[in-house]
């Protein structure tokens, strides 16, 4: 071809013309580094969109829900009178736990009248109502329960912090003022004044509130003692379900599909369905769950073992494309070698393919899980929005006992009225985002462990 | 020397026995006729190399050898291959039995990312060739050995095999192989990605191994397979063209598209 090109006459005309200086770049390489330049200033753009975003939803999270894991108690000396906790005077708590919480109302009700005696604090406009309401109603179910647990405690002066209401806790923390205290039935700026005089005697004090992650759910009108207790144990039973099925049950559909099954018009079409199932939105697994799990099954509602069902079904699809990518992953010619030495399939798969491929695997079922443990459509289909204020027992019995989920927990107290919740719903995202941030650190821990250098 | 060879060659390919009895073998892949009506018998204790230009079916044809062929779905053979009188491909051979007696060795070097150790001992562990430690601890020093790797290894055989630099991996991998104690050891184009000096050396332990086994070896070296074999086949388009001693293949070639081949004007 060579010889053919070179006997042929140069065209007239086609003749290249004589190059430039190198050191001056022509008008063609200057508008591709023009357009190199813009690309990049794209991307810088589009990453500053992001990392912007992703700081403004951080910030303000963490400044809403930082408060959540603060909490004021107050603390006054309070004369556990024996005639009111324990009328039969034997200290028997099975007698004592007749004694309604109502009483030690009353018990809470005299300390704090006689604090306010004993130091002299004169307010203006300072009602009985104002007192009553300045401690949280679960202050009392708290000290009665203190004392079923201590009988010994019975007719003695003591000191326990005690929850004050969600305005007083409110005001420490700058939800309540004086201007929103004159229109507010719950508190007034009159109780407002008496906690300012507590707090200048020390007898209130504000500090981290280890009750918002361990406490069960409240009622409405006890922000200040609604925890997340009952929705961690809950998203963590959860957890565990989905772990222990979809983990075994994913990697095994995985290998049989990649290494061992035939190429056919089935196996496609269980792929191509793996691959859409993985994009049918999750509330259509709520309401499949809802049908055939308790409808049809008869398990019960709101219980973590039918949560953990519905979200392994949402979580098979995704752990099965990443362990599907994973295997492919694994160079063809381990499995040559393997075969050449005449292992067999399974050996070839259990002995090579599997480990090389196991960074993998598990970095796509912690990906997978934290998907689940985020996920609160279907789990609402399937009861799990219920007030549940019993913790579960521990499994696995308690995989049927009523449980909430943390999405879901977040997502009951956002509807609450009280301003308070909507703090502790903040908080309680950032329990969850702590718990997602461990999980990616656990699977790129696990992915450094498990990579083998090639 | 060159002489010296040519002698030894011409006594001992007459009296070995054929390990490999092929006839009438047709591959196909699909609906591509990938080797056609090949009839070849593959000696005992000697080097068979297989040369041709790409494409021409002589990996294929090895791969058959031992079954790997079986892994590729939409691969059919066709055809009696026998090994020691036995066809291969009866209904009643597992390839995975086959497979430990016919041993094979790839192209590129492809140890396991283990222990230098385990690469070589997992053919005896997996087929129970190896009662304790101590045994196996042996039968892994005699492959090492055999394949020449043993006295650069010998002191860091709990160091990966893959941290070995490329001819020490083939080696490996020979080892690995051979460990198995196969009857017929198959080599696809094993030099293909090693520099001269451990193309030499895998070269020298090919012609050691003869003595033990029958090697069959793919190569697009005419060189190489004039260095090493006995007996030569020249594929060409999934044609089995020119089969004989080593020598009269490329002095006496009979066809004239082997001799074209050899002369450098196709492939």
């Amino acid at each position: 071809m060579t010889d053919a090109a070179s006997q042929l006459p140069r065209p007239v005309g086609a003749v290249p013309p004589a190059r430039k200086s190198l050191l001056e770049p022509d008008a063609r390489t200057r508008r591709r580094n023009a357009a190199e330049t813009r690309f990049r200033a794209y991307g810088i753009a589009a990453i500053a969109v992001a990392v912007a975003a992703l700081a403004w939803l951080l910030f303000a999270i963490l400044s809403d829900g930082a408060s959540a894991f603060r909490q004021t108690y107050a603390t006054i000396p309070v004369t556990l009178d024996a005639a009111v906790v324990d009328p039969k005077g034997n200290r028997d708590p099975a007698e004592m736990s007749k004694v309604l919480t109502l009483s030690y109302g009353k018990l809470l009700m005299d300390g704090m009248k006689s604090y306010v005696a004993s130091k002299n604090i004169q307010i203006d406009g300072l009602d009985d109502a104002d007192l009553k309401s300045f401690l949280s109603e679960q202050a009392q179910a708290n000290l009665r329960q203190q004392v079923l647990d201590n009988p010994e405690l019975v007719g003695q002066v003591v000191t326990v912090p005690a929850l004050t209401s969600s305005r007083i806790d409110g005001y420490f923390k700058g939800r309540v003022t004086a201007e929103s205290a004159a229109a507010d039935i719950k508190t007034s700026p009159a109780q407002l004044a008496l906690a300012d005089a507590m707090k200048a005697d020390g007898a209130l004090v504000t500090r981290f509130n280890s009750d918002f992650i361990t406490n069960p759910d409240a009622s409405e009108t006890r922000a200040e003692a609604a925890g997340l207790g009952v929705a961690i144990l809950g998203s963590l039973y959860m957890m565990l379900i989905v772990l222990v099925l979809s983990l075994p049950i994913g990697v095994a559909a995985s290998i049989y599909l990649e290494e061992f099954a035939p190429r056919n018009r089935l196996t496609d079409l269980i792929e191509v369905n793996i691959a859409n199932l993985a994009a049918v939105p999750s509330i259509v697994y709520g309401i499949l769950g809802l049908a055939a799990f308790i409808n049809f099954m008869g398990l019960p509602r709101s219980a973590p073992i039918v949560g953990g069902l519905v979200l392994t079904l949402m979580t098979l699809p995704t752990i099965i494309i990443a362990t599907r990518a994973a295997l492919k992953a694994v160079p063809p010619s381990i499995r040559d070698a393997a075969l050449g030495v005449g292992a067999s399939k399974m050996q070839t798969v259990f002995h090579h393919v599997l480990p090389l491929a196991m960074p993998g695997i598990l970095t796509g079922t912690i990906i997978g899980l934290a998907h689940a443990l985020g996920e609160t459509a279907p789990l609402l289909l399937i009861g799990m929005v219920a007030f549940v204020k019993e913790y579960p027992s521990a499994p696995p019995e308690g995989l049927f006992d009523p449980a909430s989920a943390l999405p879901v927990q977040i997502y009951n107290w956002t509807r609450r009225a009280d301003p308070a919740f909507f703090e502790r719903a903040s908080g309680a995202i950032i329990v969850l985002l702590v718990f997602l941030l461990a999980m990616n650190l656990l699977a790129i821990f696990l992915r450094r462990k498990f990579e083998r250098r090639w | 020397m060159n002489d010296m060879r040519l002698a030894e060659r011409t006594v001992d390919t007459d009296a070995k026995a054929i390990k490999f009895q092929c006839r009438d073998v047709q591959v196909w892949y699909g609906d591509k006729h990938a080797i056609k009506d090949v009839d070849v018998d593959i000696l005992d204790k000697t080097v068979t190399a297989f040369i041709g230009p790409s494409g021409c079916g002589k990996s294929t044809f090895l791969r058959c050898l031992n079954r790997m062929n079986d892994t590729i779905p939409i691969a059919r053979v066709e055809g009696r291959m026998l090994l020691d009188g036995e066809d291969i491909y009866d209904r009643r051979v597992d390839p995975v039995q086959l497979r430990a007696s016919v041993g094979m060795v790839f192209q590129k070097p492809n140890p396991f990312p283990k222990s230098i150790y385990d690469n070589v001992a997992y053919g005896p562990r997996i087929h129970g060739l190896a009662r304790n430690k101590a045994e196996l601890d042996e039968v892994v020093e005699k492959a090492l050995r055999g394949a020449a790797l043993w006295d650069e290894v010998k002191d860091r055989l709990s160091e990966t095999g893959t941290g070995l630099s490329g001819g020490q991996q083939q080696r490996l991998c020979i080892a690995r192989a051979v460990a198995t104690s196969p009857e017929v050891l198959l080599m696809d184009e094993p030099c293909s990605a090693l520099d001269p000096i451990a193309t030499a050396q895998v070269e020298e332990l090919i012609d050691e191994l003869r003595s033990q086994f029958s090697v069959v070896i793919v190569t697009h070296s005419m060189q190489q397979a004039a260095r090493v074999s006995q007996k030569t086949a020249f594929f060409h388009l999934g044609n089995l063209v020119e089969y004989g001693a080593t020598d009269d293949i490329f002095t006496r070639p009979q066809d004239p598209r082997t001799e074209s081949y050899i002369s450098g004007r196709i492939g």
